[in-house]
């Protein structure tokens, strides 16, 4: 991955802080020079070249020169990194949470969350007595086959003891069983390395060419609701809860909301990284009343981007199914500083409702990257320019990243249009 | 007692819902009597779901009262056979994709609309859609896919049924990134964003007027 040839350095510098600046800018609702393409490219570039998930998942290496290759043609303001993660580590620990291509699923196929009761409904109490205890062991036992020693491990609070450290964790360590399990742990770090090397090598390959990079699977955070929806008790348990024990689902919403906005503050300022993505999955409008968002979702939701904002840092939700309903509760927030990408909405409503409080991005549907036309997709972004560049708040990408299967020539079309018609 | 059972579980409430439930049981109703009840409970569910009233927590929620309230009456049921089913649908989540909620709630709710569901599950081969309609001599095929991943092989299906010789058979498409665009694309005969669009969609091609 080299520098690009022939432009000098100090254009790229140029071309870098102009990018940056048309972002900033955009978020801030400032009118920028041009409407930002802020394209988050999965897989496309990679199907394009012919590489599988698959491989993107076991040749990082590949994967990543390809990606750069790929992504840089396009000159969009600011690029995301391929989403898959390392298959080795996850072949080495077992994981189960997870399926991916390669593994469980064909070449072809990336990756898709196993959603089940990670914690059932009657371990409340024990996850609220001692969260930290229930998550070694219980939650990661569950999570990964390689992991399932940890259920034997003493309870947190009885290892509190000055003899801890010649006791009970060399004689756990001496089990032959969870010196494998150690084991495993230390080959999926150094896996681990290897991988996080070479996303840093492509994400300073991007810079190089005058590329400012989302580290969106990094530096990343949940709604609180979904984080206990997602990863303790799933979609059907969580919402049997909101009726039969609301109650306890509040209080494990509360309680793992601060620790997800101090982890999102600490790796943002660990990646020197300004925007923290949050994919939400469960507050769209069918998944739950205005009645039940207001009393489950919303408190804690607005919480973190509250914080996060205060942070300095810039919320970048991903509203991931239609949220036509919620937003009504957007317009409390503090205007300019939030990046919402939407997914399916209604776009006059929502320029009307929070035009001027949240910069739009997203929304070009797959369907017509995918099997629409050129003039189609053409169409669709200067619908988009129309509607909301007179906020200055407006980026544009696909409705959910840029689908693997899309037609080249309309994301060329969709590049292209923006760099035609999208001009201030 | 028989409006109350249908209030308790139209309003949800699990516990009034069982205790009605055993009390009605205890004075000698008809089983097949208590658990009609319990379906124009769930027909009213669907309705106040259609209106925008109830959200998925309460078709959960309902789903949940109405297998507690059958399994209740199931040790009483042995024998009494199955109400008359008013179509058959062959259902399932595409190849590829392995999300099933959507496709949970679609099934559930044509189910309780008096359709019979050969549900397949989800990542389902053409050829196993193309099986099944064979065996059901189904006329209506449902296809759920929640990624874009999905389209394709909806496609894929739709064109194995027709190169299969279903002339007849109906294809319906939903899920995430399913609209009009889409549905053109893939060949399906219709598509709907919401579980009560598969209830009208598949009552109006068998002739259903309820």
């Amino acid at each position: 991955m080299d520098k690009k040839e022939n432009a000098p350095l100090a254009q790229i510098e140029l071309d870098y802080q102009a990018r940056e600046k048309r972002v900033w800018d955009a978020i801030a609702l400032n009118t920028p020079d041009r409407v930002p393409l802020v394209c988050q490219d999965d897989y496309f570039t990679l199907e394009q070249a012919g590489i599988t998930a698959a491989q993107a998942f076991y040749e990082p290496e590949l994967a990543a020169k390809v990606h750069v290759e790929g992504v840089s043609k396009y000159n969009w303001d600011r690029v995301c990194l391929w989403a898959s993660f390392p298959g080795r580590v996850g072949d080495i620990l077992g994981m189960t949470t997870i399926k991916w291509a390669g593994r469980d699923l064909a070449n072809h196929l990336d990756y898709q969350f196993v959603e089940k009761e990670y914690m059932l409904a009657d371990e409340y109490d024990e996850f609220l007595k001692d969260p930290g205890d229930f998550t070694m062991r219980k939650l990661w036992p569950r999570m990964a086959t390689e992991l399932e020693p940890f259920a034997q491990f003493p309870s947190l609070r009885a290892m509190t003891h000055s003899y801890t450290p010649i006791n009970d964790l060399p004689y756990m360590a001496g089990k032959p069983e969870v010196r494998r399990m150690l084991e495993k742990l230390i080959e999926a770090g150094q896996e681990y390395n290897k991988f996080e090397d070479i996303r840093w090598e492509a994400t300073q390959a991007f810079i190089d060419r005058g590329f400012p990079v989302m580290n969106a699977l990094e530096a990343g955070a949940h709604a609180p609701f979904d984080w206990i929806c997602n990863y303790f008790r799933g979609m059907k348990g969580t919402m049997l809860d909101m009726y039969y024990q609301p109650d306890k689902l509040k209080a494990a919403i509360d309680l793992v909301t601060d620790p997800i906005i101090e982890n999102a503050i600490q790796l943002a300022t660990e990646l020197n990284e300004k925007v923290v993505g949050i994919p939400l999955h469960r507050g769209a409008d069918p998944f739950m009343s205005n009645e039940k968002f207001e009393e489950f979702y919303w408190p804690s939701f607005k919480k973190l981007l509250l914080r996060l904002i205060d942070a300095g840092i810039i919320p970048a939700p991903y509203f991931s199914g239609k949220f036509e309903n919620r937003l009504e509760f957007f317009q409390e927030l503090p205007p300019g500083k939030i990046w919402g990408h939407w997914d399916v909405i209604d776009l006059k409503k929502t320029r009307e409702m929070v035009g001027e409080i949240i910069c739009f991005s997203g929304n070009v549907p797959g369907s017509i990257l995918i099997s629409g036309t050129v003039e189609q997709t053409r169409d669709y972004v200067k619908l988009l320019i129309d509607t909301f560049g007179d906020t200055g708040g407006l980026m544009i990408d696909g409705a959910s990243a840029i689908p693997k299967e899309s037609k080249y020539e309309n994301v060329m079309a969709m590049t292209e249009t923006v760099f035609d018609y999208g001009v201030y | 007692m028989t409006e109350e059972l249908f209030s308790a579980i139209s309003n949800l409430s699990k516990g009034e819902s069982l205790s009605i439930t055993d009390e009605l049981l205890q004075s000698n109703m008809n089983p097949v009597d208590i658990l009609s009840i319990a379906r124009d409970a769930m027909q009213t569910i669907g309705k106040r779901f259609e209106s925008g009233e109830y959200y998925l927590p309460e078709l959960m929620v309902s789903g949940d009262i109405l297998s507690a309230v059958a399994d209740k009456l199931k040790p009483f049921l042995e024998g009494e056979g199955d109400t008359e089913k008013i179509g058959t649908i062959v259902f399932g989540t595409v190849a590829g994709d392995i999300h099933d909620i959507a496709k949970d709630i679609v099934v559930f709710m044509l189910e309780v609309n008096g359709f019979e569901v050969i549900d397949l599950g989800v990542d389902v081969p053409a050829g196993k859609f193309v099986e099944a309609v064979q065996e059901h001599q189904a006329k209506i095929v449902g296809l759920s896919g929640f990624l874009t991943l999905a389209i394709k092989p909806m496609r894929d299906t739709i064109f194995a049924l027709k190169q299969a010789g279903f002339k007849d058979v109906k294809v319906m498409i939903g899920g995430g990134p399913v609209d009009d665009l889409v549905c053109e694309y893939t060949g399906a005969d219709a598509w709907g964003p919401t579980a009560m669009d598969a209830i009208s969609i598949a009552r109006g091609w068998v002739g259903a007027t309820v």
